[in-house]
């Protein structure tokens, strides 16, 4: 009953940022020049042939007729259809989500397993010397600059040139050819947690900065607790809920289709999908693709928000 | 006298600033004998913080020590290493802080905290025997609760509990009753000098409050600009102060003011010093000033059954009681 009371208010504000996303995505689109007539008939076409498109997908009604039918739709469950394909949108989703996801599994892990540890690491070293400068703050200042198209070219001509047993590109599913499937995986995998190991490394070092000024670790240390005691009992579950938070951001960024590493690396997840979408003013997908991110990073902000009121027993009455 | 715990030796403190030093203590001496409680009192900045907590070798890593020895229970601190260090605060000593909900973890259970405290493996029977000692009602209950569940008394006799787990020879508490509801000051206070009694330990408080002191004190320091200005017993000092400092703090006091009397505030700022204070630290708030107030450190001597840092302490026991300004 009290999670219910503490998940309505967020539900509700979840709902109303759908709703502005979905207006946002469809303006935008609309604001873009081009539409999909030109795509499929190229520049030089009768002014007639270019209605007979408009009209068959009801590009020729006002904008707000235009939204309320592809809201309309949306909310009984119909992505519509790919104008180029012909096929329904909501299909090719689902195909390619496990790709997608895939990548981000591995981005999120490594930027978890590196970021994590060393940002305790960094932190403790900090707190406990007073340094302002450190590995912890170069790594992850580095890593939040390098752009993802910069890092995964760099690693394209690194691994073009030796192979190192990684593979540029030649995506393969991993039911066919589990190996080929990781070793073409890895370095976009890699590419795209370079960011989130510094994101999560920078997160995870400030907040145990933070914790270790607090009274209650003074407290531990007053009391004769070992560094290792203090660090385990009491500075890594203070410092996580800043963690979970950026973790969950980090994750619903990457679910939400890591466009440029898939279009880079050629892997053909959702965001390859959008991409291909927003070259062919493919309405629909990108208008699906873009509300279906949007519901995923909201849906995992909202997990994050349950995890740290369990974690943390001031922020919510969740038990 | 019996077995001193606590023997300090000319202790200088400073405090790096990044900019400038500031001496927070200014050549202490100091020994707290066991099984008494003394007091030291001051305004914040007078250094009694810093003092407590060099004797757990507790200081941020912006403090140095200048000079001096802190000798607590035989270990040296100033000297010791790191794992002597846990040792001692492991076994002998015991911290008691000013804010009890921000010393205990907020995202740990009190059992699990006192049962940290208690070091090995205590059964829940064990540890609410323990928040019983620490005169805690309904200890079963505050076992599952959260430090955000307690009020700040409930939650300062855990953090008494927890400082008393083991026993310790030594128990600072660092102004342990200021944050709390004057209804329960003095309740959590007996309660800790109850404490300290059965166990035969020390207890030094730091505080600004002298009616507290004045109940639960055997002996007093009085310090200012980093020094202890005048120690003896709680009673002598604080019914004959033989320091302009001392005398001026009584009159400062609320408790002891007759009806229609205004309290007296010390004039002047507590001064910050950058190195050895080379005349009276004092001097330019004080009463009894003379010249040679301004020219010559005073050290410490016996007087009056007390020690005393003052050139002018026989001026100070002899005049009357502190001058108090009449409501017009």
């Amino acid at each position: 009953m009290r999670l219910v009371a503490y998940l309505l208010p967020r539900i509700a504000a979840a709902l109303i940022t759908l709703f502005g996303v979905s207006l946002l995505v469809f303006l935008s689109l609309r604001l873009l020049p081009g539409g999909y007539a030109d795509i499929l008939l190229g520049p030089f076409v009768t002014p007639e042939a270019r209605a007979i498109i408009a009209q068959r997908y009801g590009l020729d009604q006002p904008l707000v007729v235009q939204y309320m039918r592809w809201a309309g739709a949306m909310l009984s469950g119909d992505f519509g259809v790919s104008m180029v394909t012909q096929r329904p949108v909501i299909a090719e989703f689902l195909r390619r989500a496990p790709v997608t996801l895939q990548l981000a599994l591995i981005a999120l892990g490594v930027a978890l397993a590196a970021g994590y540890p060393l940002g305790v690491l960094s932190g403790v070293r900090a707190g406990a010397q007073r340094k302002k400068r450190d590995f912890g703050r170069l790594v992850g200042a580095m890593g939040a600059s390098v752009p993802d198209f910069v890092l995964g070219s760099v690693l394209i001509f690194v691994f073009s040139v030796w192979s190192l047993w990684f593979r540029v590109g030649g995506y393969v599913p991993f039911t066919a050819d589990p190996v080929g499937n990781i070793r073409s995986m890895m370095l976009p995998g890699l590419t795209l947690s370079v960011f989130g190991v510094a994101l999560i490394l920078r997160t995870t070092r400030d907040a145990v900065l933070r914790v270790m000024t607090e009274p209650h670790i003074t407290a531990a240390v007053a009391r004769g607790a070992s560094p290792g005691t203090i660090i385990r009992r009491h500075i890594l579950r203070n410092a996580a809920i800043p963690v979970v938070t950026v973790t969950a951001t980090y994750f619903g960024f990457l679910l939400g289709g890591a466009v440029i590493v898939e279009v880079l690396f050629s892997i053909p997840g959702v965001g390859l999908y959008i991409f291909n979408g927003l070259l062919n003013r493919d309405y629909a997908i990108v208008q699906a693709g873009v509300l279906l991110a949007a519901v995923v990073f909201i849906t995992i902000n909202m997990l994050a928000d349950i995890l740290y009121a369990l974690i943390d027993p001031r922020v919510g009455a969740v038990r | 006298m019996s077995r001193a715990v606590v023997d300090i030796n000319d202790l200088v403190i400073g405090y790096d600033t990044g900019t400038r030093q500031v001496r927070a203590l200014d050549g202490v001496d100091l020994t707290v004998f066991a099984d008494e409680t003394l007091a030291i009192v001051g305004e914040s900045g007078s250094g009694k913080t810093t003092l407590g907590m060099a004797a757990g070798r507790l200081l941020p890593p912006e403090a140095q020590v200048l000079g001096g020895r802190i000798t607590v229970c035989g270990v040296e601190v100033t000297q010791a290493d790191d794992p002597t260090l846990r040792q001692l605060r492991h076994d002998r000593l015991g911290f008691v802080f000013q804010n009890p909900t921000s010393a205990l973890d907020p995202t740990m259970r009190i059992s699990r905290q006192v049962a940290l405290a208690m070091g090995g493996r205590p059964g829940s029977q064990a540890i609410a025997e323990l928040l019983a000692r620490a005169e805690l009602s309904e200890p079963d209950r505050i076992l599952h609760a959260f430090p955000h569940e307690l009020s700040g008394g409930m939650a300062q006799r855990v953090v008494i509990a927890m400082a008393i787990a083991r026993n310790p020879e030594l128990l600072i508490a660092d102004e342990p009753t200021a944050s709390l509801d004057a209804s329960i000051r003095a309740r959590v206070m007996t309660t800790l000098g109850k404490l300290r009694a059965e166990s035969a330990a020390s207890l030094v408080i730091l505080s600004h409050d002298l009616s507290l002191i004045a109940r639960h004190a055997d002996r007093v320091a009085v310090m200012y600009g980093g020094r202890i200005v005048e120690l003896g017993p709680a009673a002598a000092v604080l019914d004959a102060p033989a320091h302009p400092y001392t005398r001026a703090l009584l009159a400062a006091a609320a408790g002891n003011e007759e009806p229609g009397e205004r309290l007296r505030p010390i004039p002047g700022t507590p001064p910050v010093l950058a190195g050895r204070a080379e005349a009276c630290a004092f001097a330019p708030r004080c009463l009894f000033r003379e010249a040679r107030c301004e020219a010559e450190r005073p050290e410490a001597r016996a007087f009056a059954g007390r020690d005393v840092v003052c050139h002018r302490a026989e001026a100070v026991i002899a005049s009357d009681a502190p001058p108090r300004q009449e409501v017009r």
